[in-house]
């Protein structure tokens, strides 16, 4: 009876022992692997931002060729979303649920987005750089999610400030789309007009399916404005921009980060997109810095699918989720939800591709504790799709 | 030339001098005119095949679609001539409405016409799935001979030559198919198959060939509107917006009479640039679709066909 009882004893211990490490493991975290989740959209009309998550996952792959972290490689699970709310929230669910994600990275879009924060927050998942600069993710801010993108509405400041204050403009009117992204860039315009004592001359919503856009452009110009900021998507500020030029509507327009990619714009135009001065959140495609070079040779380089194209959306798939990766090598290895996320808020003035990233503990009310930058720079196109830098880092706070 | 005013300009037209109006007003009606045209194409495309099977397909974007990307494709990677370029996208768009019609829908197992939309909805689903994987999501640019935004401007109102050449091929085709449906032997024994597919085997009309060509002579309409949207807006879902507004013109001109979709969607586009220019540019899209739900409900026919009653 003894033996028999020491038998079962030995063999529930090796049986334990064998499981050890991952029963006290964090979820999504073994002692090789650490599983990331993602959505972007593949397919459906803004499957032109889907570059952002096949940036990350290239990211990753470089990062585990280069020894991964702390010994573990980056197991990176991604799926189509279509930008579908309904679809994100379901992927997330399943993924989290089924696999056990340790934390999610960036993931495209403000409606995606805000679908799966609430699910987080009560699962204190970490969530770090969604693909949106919206308010909306930061305020209030969530112990567990850590923006990157700057904000649309300081982005919107900054542009008509620098329309006002060193080009001196005095009528300014506003394209955006009647959705959560642009109703943020419509607010921080206004916010800014407000600050200089001015008023728009014209505000137009564009409905994200709207495709003949000649009524929005001659709304915009019956209001006989000096320059105009366009917060649509990409496809509808080249047509807006274009057909306005043809029109002989002689104005300056100015445009959010997300129609920053130069090259990409000014090749849908057929070259109208010259003149136009947007805001970014990182360096522009052509950029000198070094760390840019070598993201292009190692990571686009290496790693892209051979129709892959070197645009901000896909470097922006890096840029996004760059502290997520520093937070991760400083949480050391004892990996666990806690300890990444202190690490996260011991983030101080780290530099990657974007503006400087810091964050704070958290403090309730204090979305600078969870919006890790504030700052842009404003660039210019021109011929050709190159870029000029108009502005050294601005403050969007 | 002055026609602005200092008031902000959040929904109505404000006040502006008189000329200012009446030039914004013309631009309008341009506009719409061609915005019209493109709906027109494609109202003209669904009438086709809903004149011989009382099916609305609803992948007469998709199909254009292809047919655009297709286009592209000789463009870009054969380095031929726009001209035989669209001359072989024009053959491709025929064949392909006729090897649907022939793989596909033919084969439907005792149809009804619920069974066949939604069939036109697969259809639709799975060419726009194929779109987006082989070519990708990124809005491309068709090479093309006329520029996406050249113009010419007259007397302050701008009129775009990609509207002026589509506002052409919709009149173009709205004629020729009118007299083909009219006047030809295809066209009569197309009616007949419609009225009465039995009736019309037992005179000796193929109605499955019948059924076919109808399929391509669609396609080719559809693939037209495709090709001259291609220029300006090249991506994946660039012809949904155009397919659900030709569909509505369709509607709205009776579902079986040629003139009767151009005319609607005529109609369609200048209402939609009036109201979104004077009323409200927030539902401006939505205009058109409330504007059919009137009309069906005021005339269930459309506005321009004769309501037949089949007699048992």
């Amino acid at each position: 009876m003894k033996k028999k009882l020491m038998f079962i004893l030995f063999v529930s211990l090796t049986f334990l022992l064998s499981f050890g490490p991952n029963l006290f493991a964090e979820e999504g975290v073994t002692d090789t692997e650490i599983h990331i989740g993602q959505w972007g959209p593949q397919t459906g009309p803004a499957a032109a931002w889907g570059a952002v998550a096949r940036g990350t996952g290239d990211y990753f792959k470089w990062i585990n060729d280069n020894g991964g972290i702390n010994g573990r490689k980056l197991v990176y699970h991604m799926f189509d979303d279509g930008y579908n709310p309904a679809k994100t929230k379901a992927g997330v669910k399943e993924l989290q649920e089924g696999t056990g994600m340790f934390a999610w990275a960036s993931g495209v879009g403000t409606s995606p987005g805000l679908a799966v924060k609430d699910y987080f927050a009560k699962k204190n998942i970490p969530w770090v750089g969604p693909a949106s600069g919206s308010k909306e993710f930061v305020n209030p801010p969530q112990k567990n999610l850590f923006a990157v993108y700057p904000l649309y509405e300081g982005e919107a400041k900054v542009l008509v400030k620098y329309a006002i204050e060193t080009m001196g403009k005095k009528r300014i009117a506003i394209g955006y789309l009647n959705d959560g992204y642009g109703k943020n860039g419509l607010r921080g315009a206004l916010s800014s007009l407000k600050a200089h004592g001015m008023e728009s001359v014209a505000e137009v919503p564009f409905e994200a399916k709207d495709s003949d856009l000649k009524p929005h452009i001659m709304k915009l110009r019956q209001a006989k404005p000096d320059m105009v900021l366009l917060w649509v998507t990409p496809g509808q500020a080249a047509k807006v921009v274009g057909i306005s030029k043809a029109m002989k509507f002689d104005t300056q327009f100015m445009s959010t980060s997300t129609c920053s990619d130069f090259i990409f714009m000014n090749y849908i135009t057929k070259g109208a997109w010259e003149g136009v001065i947007t805001a970014t959140f990182g360096e522009v495609p052509d950029s000198k810095l070094p760390l840019m070079a070598k993201y292009k040779e190692e990571v686009f380089g290496k790693y892209a699918a051979k129709e892959e194209r070197w645009g901000i959306f896909y470097y922006a798939g890096i840029l996004f989720v760059e502290p997520m990766i520093e937070g991760l090598k400083n949480a050391g290895r004892d990996l666990t939800r806690e300890k990444f996320i202190t690490a996260m808020e011991n983030i101080k003035g780290f530099k990657g591709i974007g503006p400087e990233v810091n964050y704070t503990p958290y403090k309730k009310g204090d979305i600078y504790s969870r919006q890790g930058t504030s700052q842009t720079f404003l660039v210019q196109c021109l011929k050709g799709g190159e870029s000029k830098q108009l502005t050294g880092l601005m403050s969007t706070k | 030339m002055e026609y602005g005013s200092e008031q902000k300009n959040t929904g109505g037209h404000g006040h502006f001098n008189k000329e200012g109006i009446m030039i914004d007003f013309i631009q309008m009606i341009v506009s719409g005119v061609a915005t019209g045209s493109t709906y027109a194409l494609m109202g003209l495309a669904m009438v086709i095949i809903y004149k011989t099977s009382e099916v609305p397909n609803f992948a007469q974007g998709e199909m254009a679609l292809i047919t655009s990307y297709f286009a592209m494709m000789l463009l870009t990677t054969m380095n031929i001539s726009v001209y035989l370029a669209f001359f072989l996208s024009f053959v491709f768009a025929a064949i392909l409405g006729a090897f649907l019609e022939f793989a596909i829908l033919r084969r439907a197992k005792e149809p009804n016409v619920l069974g066949m939309i939604v069939i036109t909805i697969g259809i639709e689903m799975i060419i726009l799935g194929f779109v987006s994987w082989k070519f990708g999501a990124e809005q491309k640019v068709m090479p093309f001979p006329i520029g996406p935004y050249d113009g010419f401007i007259v007397g302050d109102i701008y009129i775009s030559k990609l509207d002026v050449l589509t506002l052409i091929s919709a009149l173009l085709f709205m004629i020729v198919l009118y007299l083909f449906f009219k006047f030809s032997k295809l066209g009569l024994a197309m009616k007949a198959t419609q009225q009465n597919s039995v009736a019309a085997q037992i005179v000796g009309i193929r109605t499955n060939r019948i059924m076919m060509l109808t399929w391509g002579i669609s396609s080719l309409v559809g693939a037209t509107a495709g090709l001259l949207i291609a220029p300006t807006a090249m991506q994946p879902f660039m012809m949904w917006d155009p397919m659900l507004k030709g569909f509505a013109a369709a509607v709205m001109g009776g579902m079986t009479s040629l003139p009767g979709a151009v005319i609607a969607a005529y109609m369609l586009g200048i209402i939609e640039n009036l109201f979104g220019g004077y009323i409200s540019i927030e539902f401006k899209t939505v205009v058109a679709f409330v504007i059919i739900v009137l009309v069906l409900c005021i005339k269930p026919s459309g506005l321009f066909a004769r309501h037949y009653v089949k007699k048992v």
